[in-house]
């Protein structure tokens, strides 16, 4: 078997593409992903907020390519809970509320109910979060929503704090690596909790970290947690990204990470090759079809004159006729200029663009 | 990752980079790539000294190179500081000899037995961790005589492909034995083999922060290469680190000298990894498939520098073609040891953070062996856990001479 060949070529590994390799995968085709960093949903909250569904509603295959999402999340060990036609409030980065229609149940922990009695602890050295700022503002919030929480602030020190300031993203990633640091936050967060029946911190439980991983610590600390969302990159964000990347390696997905493609090769209206810049010599990548999942800024692979895609969510050239039979487009790529709020619209058409791929593919059956 | 001075503009401060470092989460005051690389980056152009002890922590492994969704040469920029800095005395030092492995390898393969005892004795370890900073945890790799030389060619078949086999310092002084089999198995599969003259590929002199080195390093081996590059054959590589300065580095180091600037793309681009080569043979159905069964549980490590080359996971689909082997990716992360950068006392421990996940994820594997094309990979995965570690060629020729490893 030529290893160069797959079934399918997915380009770009934000959410959009990630979900298109993982759908094509799920078919059990042999698939290619070539990424490129990983793309906007880790800079945003790492929940779906519910205005971007609204604006999808009528979407057909909305329900499938979520329900997809969800089990795709569930099976990688990050869950995403919820559903499309809820709405419910969760914190923003400055302490407002917006409306979230999935979210992983870190974050779904920091959701405000009547009398809730909660602690916001800071870490000293933390840049960025203010436990006491963000303990007024979820207080002010709250009553205005009519609840009556109750929200304290507490800082707790760690002594393995050694004066350099931090970022929840060192945090997070010694939070996956160290396990002494672990059991001192342990301590630490065991102490803060008392008299409370929830702490909120900023998100930093792990990038790697699993929900069973995350309900052992929960179950040491002996309190529920909630994540709230602090400056990007954003930890659940990325927790998704590094969830679904090694999902999709482990079900036997190519991985090709940190070179762009530089040319697509198209003859007769086929994409009959996808040329990655990898240094010396290009790598050539063949796929019966190809997934262009790149992103706005990324899109210098299409003509700048693409007026928009067909039906099947193929890119038009500017005589109006598709660039190549076998060439899909998904995620922000989409978006003429109205930017994406990043979620359920690379969510349904990478789920689109996969399902259309696809179809009558399975020359080179994955293992 | 594009090699021009604009990419600095392409940072968006999104630390992704930091995600991917492999340091930035095992010490817990390091800088990070951001910060080392395109911040300090702005003021260093404006002629600000912002020379900082955290330059030398970098392992170069080119992790947030690859994770930058905007392609800023991060760590070539961090490389370009570490040029800079300036050190105190013994790890100056220390660092000036382990930027020279070629040299080191020359000189202790005068007398390898002598050279051998010396560096394992208990006091010589002692007085190198005193003298040189040199980490006694480590044991030295044994040295052994160069010998790259094969038994008589097996068959000459007139339309051969030839190629140059570029040893690499590990093999020329430490593994001769693993050369003699890459020439081997790139015989069996109808090459004819060449090996090239050249020394040191200048990875650890930059590593080191020896910059001169590494250029002095690059011109010599373009020099040597070029006649060759030019005659169509290719360089084939089985080291990841050198395979990885090939294709790229002697391009970026002699970019601003003319003689060489086109003969060092040349090379880049004539470039193969022994399992790239032999995958692309397997790809044209070229491949010879006379294996044998090998009964072997295999994990595989793709090392840092063979990820940086772009190339997927060429061993790990050849080991797979062997009937009775299962082999599992096992994808942890970077070992931590980065060539010279384990040995380093002050460095040690940082190094052994680093590779925790690593030996973890062997360690619940539960392999026969584990197989990586990376020396020090080998080094620091034997270093940390109870499991063997292989280069990938030694299985594949027992697949196909039925010898045991």
């Amino acid at each position: 078997m030529d290893s160069s060949r797959y079934d399918v070529v997915v380009i770009g590994a934000g959410l959009s593409g990630l979900i298109a390799a993982s759908a094509v995968a799920s078919e059990n085709l042999r698939v290619a992903l070539i990424a490129t960093g990983p793309g906007s949903f880790v800079l945003g909250s790492g929940c779906l907020e519910t205005q971007e569904i609204v604006r999808l509603g009528g979407s057909p295959d909305l329900n499938e390519a979520i329900e997809f999402f969800c089990e795709r999340s569930r099976l990688a060990g990050n869950p995403f809970e919820g559903d499309i036609a809820s709405s419910r409030p969760l914190p923003a980065i400055l302490g407002d509320f917006k409306s979230v229609a999935l979210a992983p149940r870190l974050l779904w922990n920091a959701e405000p109910r009547a009398d809730l009695s909660a602690v916001v602890v800071g870490i000293r050295g933390l840049s960025d979060f203010d436990e006491n700022f963000m303990a007024e503002r979820l207080r002010e919030r709250t009553r205005a929503m009519g609840l009556a929480c109750r929200y304290a602030a507490r800082q707790i020190s760690l002594a393995s704090d050694c004066g350099a300031p931090a970022t929840t993203l060192r945090i997070a990633k010694r939070f996956d690596c160290d396990p002494e640091f672990r059991s001192e936050l342990i301590d630490a967060l065991r102490r803060a909790a008392s008299g409370f029946e929830r702490i909120l911190v900023p998100s930093m439980l792990g990038l790697l970290s699993s929900e069973p991983e995350i309900l052992q610590f929960e179950r040491e600390v002996g309190c529920s947690l909630g994540e709230l969302p602090t400056l990007p990159p954003s930890i659940p964000g990325l927790r998704l990204f590094h969830h679904l990347w090694s999902c999709l390696q482990k079900t036997g997905v190519e991985m090709f990470q940190g070179f762009p493609v530089q040319k697509l090769e198209i003859h007769d209206g086929l994409c009959t090759g996808v040329h990655v810049a990898s240094p010396g010599h290009p790598l050539i990548l063949r796929g019966e079809s190809v997934v262009l999942a790149t992103g706005r800024h990324a899109a210098t692979l299409l003509d700048r004159s693409c007026p928009g895609l067909d039906t099947q969510m193929r890119p038009l050239d500017a005589g109006g006729s598709a660039v190549a039979r076998n060439l899909f487009a998904a995620g922000s790529l989409l978006n003429n200029g109205a930017g994406s709020r990043g979620g359920a619209t690379e969510i349904l058409t990478g789920y689109r663009a996969a399902k259309l791929a696809a179809a009558g593919r399975g020359s080179y059956a994955a293992r | 990752m594009r090699p021009d001075d604009t990419a600095i503009d392409n940072c968006l401060k999104c630390a992704v980079c930091n995600d991917a470092c492999p340091v930035f989460g095992a010490h817990p005051r390091y800088l990070g790539p951001k910060h080392l690389g395109p911040e300090l980056e702005r003021l260093r152009r404006e002629g600000i000294s912002t020379d900082t002890v955290w330059l030398e922590y970098c392992l170069g492994c080119h992790r947030c190179d690859l994770a930058c969704p905007h392609q800023v040469n991060v760590s070539e920029m961090i490389a370009r500081a570490k040029a800079e800095h300036r050190k105190p005395f013994v790890r100056a030092l220390r660092d000036w000899w382990f930027a020279r492995p070629g040299l080191l390898g020359m000189l202790t393969t005068i007398l390898p037995a002598v050279s051998n005892a010396a560096l394992s004795l208990r006091p010589a370890r002692f007085l190198m961790s005193k003298l040189m900073r040199i980490a006694p945890q480590r044991r030295f790799p044994a040295y052994t005589r160069p010998n790259l030389q094969t038994p008589a060619k097996r068959t000459a078949i007139a339309n051969q492909m030839r190629v140059v086999f570029f040893p690499g310092c590990f093999i020329r002084y430490n593994r001769p034995q693993l050369g003699r089999k890459v020439i081997e198995l790139l015989e069996r599969n109808g090459f004819s083999v060449d090996v090239a003259s050249t020394g040191c590929c200048g990875v650890p002199a930059t590593a080191n922060g020896d910059q001169a080195e590494a250029r002095a390093l690059a011109r010599a081996n373009v020099r040597s290469l070029a006649k060759q590059v030019n005659a169509g054959m290719r360089i084939v590589t089985a080291c990841s680190s050198c395979g990885y300065m090939l294709k790229t580095g002697f391009g970026g180091l002699l970019s601003d000298e003319k003689e060489f600037a086109d003969a060092a793309r040349q090379i880049g681009a004539s470039t193969f990894d022994a399992g790239e080569l032999l995958m692309a043979q397997s790809d044209a159905g070229k491949l010879n498939t006379d294996l044998k069964t090998v009964n072997l549980h295999l994990a595989y490590h793709a090392p840092c520098h063979q990820k940086a080359q772009g190339i997927g996971r060429p061993w790990y689909h050849l080991l797979r073609q062997i009937p009775g082997v299962t082999i599992e990716d096992i994808d942890a992360g970077c070992c931590g040891m980065s060539g010279t950068y384990g040995f380093k006392q002050e460095k040690y421990n940082v190094s052994m953070a680093i590779g925790r996940q690593l030996f973890d994820a062997v360690g619940a594997a539960q392999p026969d062996m584990v197989a990586t094309e990376c020396a020090t990979c080998q080094m620091q995965i034997e270093h940390g856990t109870t499991f063997k570690a292989i280069h990938p060629v030694e299985v594949l020729l027992q697949a196909y001479d039925g010898r045991p490893l």
